[in-house]
């Protein structure tokens, strides 16, 4: 937040280069090659189900004296959510280290800073994942104490008060900014009125949250039978079941369990939507469709072309719109999976007088993903920045931890973390071409713009009528 | 505006909790090899084997202190000119060879230093190595990336400031108050007219001066034994000659002897904020530790007093963050404001919110911490400086930053020893000392339809 980048890892993937020079570029003749590639060791996991159905994975890590741990509760989230309470699972969430039947808010904030840790909870379209850390010294009582605050939240009335109070205010905060619109009106164009289309609160399903309500929800969504715990860090796959048998050994399921989620469209009418911001120097373009689930066939082709088109800061996008034309400080595109369902997405800021030829851009670079294979130069880069960032996030134990538990929320088998690498390595340029084809075509594409009408609606004619809601 | 982040980071100690104030810490040093070539080049290895990869920093002791008065901007503007190519390696080659190499890379601009960091597969070290030597050797001075990246420093202003509620008040526009001395109070981000008028002619000479060997460190950590590191960095850097660095001005300062207020109005936000800053003590001085001791006591997360007086308690604010300039605690070296931001509630105002803080200090100046607490907050510290240095890039980088700011990274495991040896006392001088009204200043961010009510109710009861 408060440093000068040289760039923003924008919408969740990283961010260039001219496309046409990306094949042609002349390499320094002293330049080094690249050395030889160590092999990527894939996760070694100690896996087993306690009678209640709880699953537990355990990674020992030699690393740092510290633990970390991934509940996950599949189907918890927003998916979860009903049409009268959008976005609620991210106020059950954040109410969870609130209050627990033994303690208040403020003991279990002073207990997690006593274990140089933290505990805490957040939601998403597939579950609500609480996670905890501490110094592995206290490993034994922030594991009770992730137990108290998964398997008990209190709720506490008041807490829940200021919860939505700050709640409607933080929402004031948001509405102020031109993505958090644009997101939410694109996700309404892209999944209807599947849930995975309304994940942001509002105003009212803020206020409709009582105690009672939460309570409620809590005993549909917590279940051991739907839930996985992730154990890394220095301590041995023993002493980590043992740990879990004693906290969530005598967990049990209350009532039936919540349906399944309906998948979501995978089609969409594309829709043109301007939001209004009257005084905006930029206009905010995001665009996007239904895209696919990700334990989806071609899921992993799909990975590949988003990457190549808007996933780094040499993909084409951004070497198209921030470095060749210097139109935006990023942009982005690809895809978002879900487990019943997702979506394209890209998106850049740019300053107004050149809205339509951003818009222009994002057109050519879409469709030509679908017309032209890409040459092997780049085929190869993208494939070893695919790798090469697995690799990178293996160093730390909090996020193996934390794509282990989401890869399970969205329905991926733990195998899929180390086989990934391989299976990228095997995508050609025909594979590619395809998923564009299906996935990326401009004609498709829904449109959402935040910004100022005067400066802006006489270059968005050229793409469609855009209504303002 | 940050929501609770998934603790990150992580790097060695075992802590028994005591019920003294000094957590039994086991002591995890960060091995530091280091050495000076014979062009300044000062050069660090920080070993690890545990993951096939490597981190690497080039520090450049410039930033936004040093930049040329009538070209506020310029060292953040020269640090993406950075990433525009070289006369041996033209734009474009140097981002697809490190993603190439499965890699990623950025830069960053601070007051007092400017950093340049790369993360990826071992197999690509030498190869980045190559790139940055390169770049440190010279630029291809060329009119279409300097106004390539003109246009996208001016949509990164638009993105983060002009378009943006708040726009970095908190930590653009609090300097410009509290602060006097132009080194310290011009905003960093600079003024497009400033912008606008840099040339090839500035850019020459910002790298003629501030970017030789002898004004840069080079950190790598990870995967490399430190004869390796030692012996790369001979290879591709020792051919780089020295440059004189012109002398820094004086920008120090000392604390304010009055409090510095400003009302500022928002015609994007909706939610009125306040940010209150305090002038810290000096790099290296013995007030340092017990400062990041007290600050986070009162704004460290939510056992923080703040977080349970103002935002609990009173109910008066929706959240309360804390910054240490553009940096850390340990990160700087002219000088840096303790600054906190707050987004408060309607029925409130930022002065019953700085009475709630004055409060909270009150007591610590009064009371002092009570040894539960103080073991407390020492643990939560001593995690999070471990923490920040678990993964290659944030270990090498920190130890290049260490090094520039302090000349010595080894600091780096003495700042563990320092947190301990805090006692309740130190506490509370320095709060008496630096957190006083006399040296804070205040931004009142008030939406812009919140001040024109009182304006439009006056002017009717006048009608």
């Amino acid at each position: 937040m408060n440093t000068l980048n040289k760039t923003l890892l924008a919408l969740a993937i990283g961010l260039s280069f001219q496309a046409q020079a990306a094949e042609a570029m002349k390499m320094p003749p002293d330049l080094p090659p690249l050395g030889q590639d160590k092999a990527i060791p894939a996760p070694q996991i100690t896996k087993k189900t306690l009678a209640n159905g709880l699953q537990v994975w355990v990674l020992p890590r030699k690393g740092l004296p510290r633990v970390d741990f991934v509940l996950a509760l599949r189907g918890a989230g927003h998916g979860a959510d009903p049409a009268s309470h959008p976005g609620a699972a991210k106020l059950l969430a954040g109410l969870m280290n609130e209050g627990t039947a033994q303690r208040d808010s403020k003991a279990i904030a002073e207990a997690a800073q006593g274990m140089g840790g933290s505990v805490g909870a957040g939601a998403s379209n597939d579950g609500i994942t609480v996670y905890a850390n501490a110094l592995s010294a206290h490993a034994p009582a922030m594991t009770a104490l992730l137990a108290e605050v998964a398997r008990q939240p209190a709720f506490p009335e008041g807490e829940v008060k200021l919860a939505q109070a700050n709640a409607l205010q933080a929402l004031k905060v948001a509405s102020a900014q031109p993505g958090f619109r644009a997101e939410k009106a694109l996700n309404e164009a892209i999944y209807g009125d599947h849930p995975y289309g309304r994940t942001q609160e509002t105003e009212a399903s803020i206020q409709a949250v009582t105690p009672e309500w939460l309570r409620s929800e809590h005993a549909k969504r917590f279940r051991p039978d739907r839930a996985l715990l992730v154990i890394t860090g220095r301590l041995s796959a023993d002493q980590a079941l043992k740990l879990a048998q004693a906290h969530f050994g005598d967990w049990k399921n209350q009532g039936s369990a919540l349906p399944e989620l309906a998948a979501a469209p995978t089609q969409a009418k594309p829709q043109h939507i301007l939001l209004e911001r009257p005084g905006s120097v930029q206009a905010t373009l995001r665009l996007g469709r239904p895209g696919q689930a990700a334990s989806a066939d071609d899921q992993v082709a799909l990975r590949l072309a988003s990457t190549i088109l808007g996933g780094s800061f040499s993909s084409r996008i951004n070497m198209n719109l921030r470095e060749e034309k210097g139109y935006t400080y990023g942009a982005s595109a690809g895809a978002r999976s879900f487990r019943d369902g997702g979506a394209i997405r890209g998106g850049a800021d740019v300053r107004n007088a050149v809205t339509g030829a951003s818009m222009e851009e994002y057109v050519k670079e879409y469709r030509r993903l679908g017309q032209e294979a890409v040459g092997a130069d780049e085929m190869a880069m993208n494939k070893r920045f695919i790798a090469g960032s697995y690799l990178l996030a293996t160093q730390m134990q909090a996020a193996v931890a934390q794509t282990l538990a989401n890869n399970w929320l969205v329905g991926l088998p733990p195998e899929f973390l180390g086989q990934y690498v391989p299976k990228v390595q095997q995508v050609s340029p025909a594979q590619i071409q395809a998923v564009a084809k299906k996935y990326f075509a401009p004609e498709d594409q829904s449109w959402v713009v935040v910004g100022d009408k005067a400066q802006i609606a006489e270059q968005l004619k050229a793409y469609g009528e855009f209504k303002t809601p | 505006m940050k929501t609770k982040p998934f603790a990150l980071l992580l790097s060695g100690l075992a802590l028994a909790a005591a019920a003294h104030s000094a957590p039994t810490v086991e002591r995890w040093d960060v091995p530091v090899h280091s050495k000076k070539l014979a062009n300044g080049l000062t050069v660090l290895v920080s070993p690890d084997p545990s993951s096939p990869t490597v981190g690497l920093s080039v520090i450049y002791k410039v930033g936004m202190r040093l930049e040329p008065k009538n070209r506020t901007g310029f060292a953040h503007l020269f640090e993406h000119l950075m990433f525009q190519g070289t006369p041996k390696a033209p734009k474009g080659v140097f981002d697809k060879v490190i993603t190439g190499g499965g890699g990623h890379n950025n830069g960053s601009t601070r007051p007092d230093f400017t950093n340049y960091v790369e993360t990826a597969p071992v197999s690509a070290l030498e190869t980045m190595l190559w790139l940055e030597a390169d770049r440190m050797t010279t630029l291809d001075f060329n009119p279409a990336t300097l106004k390539n990246q003109q246009d996208v420093v001016k949509e990164e202003i638009r993105v983060n400031v002009q378009n943006q509620p708040y726009g970095g008040f908190m930590w653009i526009d609090i300097g410009g108050l509290a602060f006097d001395k132009w080194e310290n109070n011009h905003d960093g981000y600079g003024s497009f007219v400033d912008l606008e008028n840099a040339n090839l002619e500035d850019v020459k000479a910002f790298h003629r001066d501030y970017y030789g060997p002898n004004n840069a460190v080079l950190s790598i950590a990870g995967d490399v034994t430190p004869e390796q590191g030692f012996r790369l960095a001979e290879k591709y850097f020792s051919k780089i000659a020295a440059r004189p660095t012109p002398a820094p001005s004086d920008f120090r300062e000392g604390l304010n002897t009055a409090e510095r207020r400003l009302v500022q109005s928002d015609k994007l936000a909706q939610v009125p904020a306040v940010a209150a800053a305090w002038k810290l003590p000096d790099r290296g001085s013995k007030d340092q530790a017990p400062f990041a001791v007290l600050g986070e006591l009162l704004a460290g997360g939510d056992a923080s007093r703040f977080y349970l007086g103002l935002v609990k308690g009173k109910e008066l604010a929706l959240n309360m963050n804390s910054l240490y300039g553009l940096t850390g605690i340990w990160e700087y070296d002219g000088p840096s404001l303790f600054t906190v931001f707050a987004l408060y509630k309607p029925g409130t105002t930022a002065d019953a919110l700085l009475a709630g803080m004055d409060e909270e200090i009150a007591k610590v100046v009064k009371d002092g911490v009570d040894d539960a607490t103080l073991t407390r907050v020492k643990t939560q510290l001593l995690a999070n400086w471990y923490n920040g240095l678990e993964n290659f890039l944030g270990r090498a980088d920190m130890l290049a930053r260490l090094q520039t700011l302090w000349g010595d990274a080894k600091v780096v495991n003495q700042i563990p020893g320092w947190i301990q040896a805090v006692k309740s006392e130190d506490v509370q001088r320095v709060a008496r000392t630096y957190l006083t009204v006399a040296n804070r200043s205040v931004i009142d961010r008030k939406p812009a339809a919140m001040l024109a009510a009182p304006a439009a109710a006056a002017s009717q009861a006048q009608q």
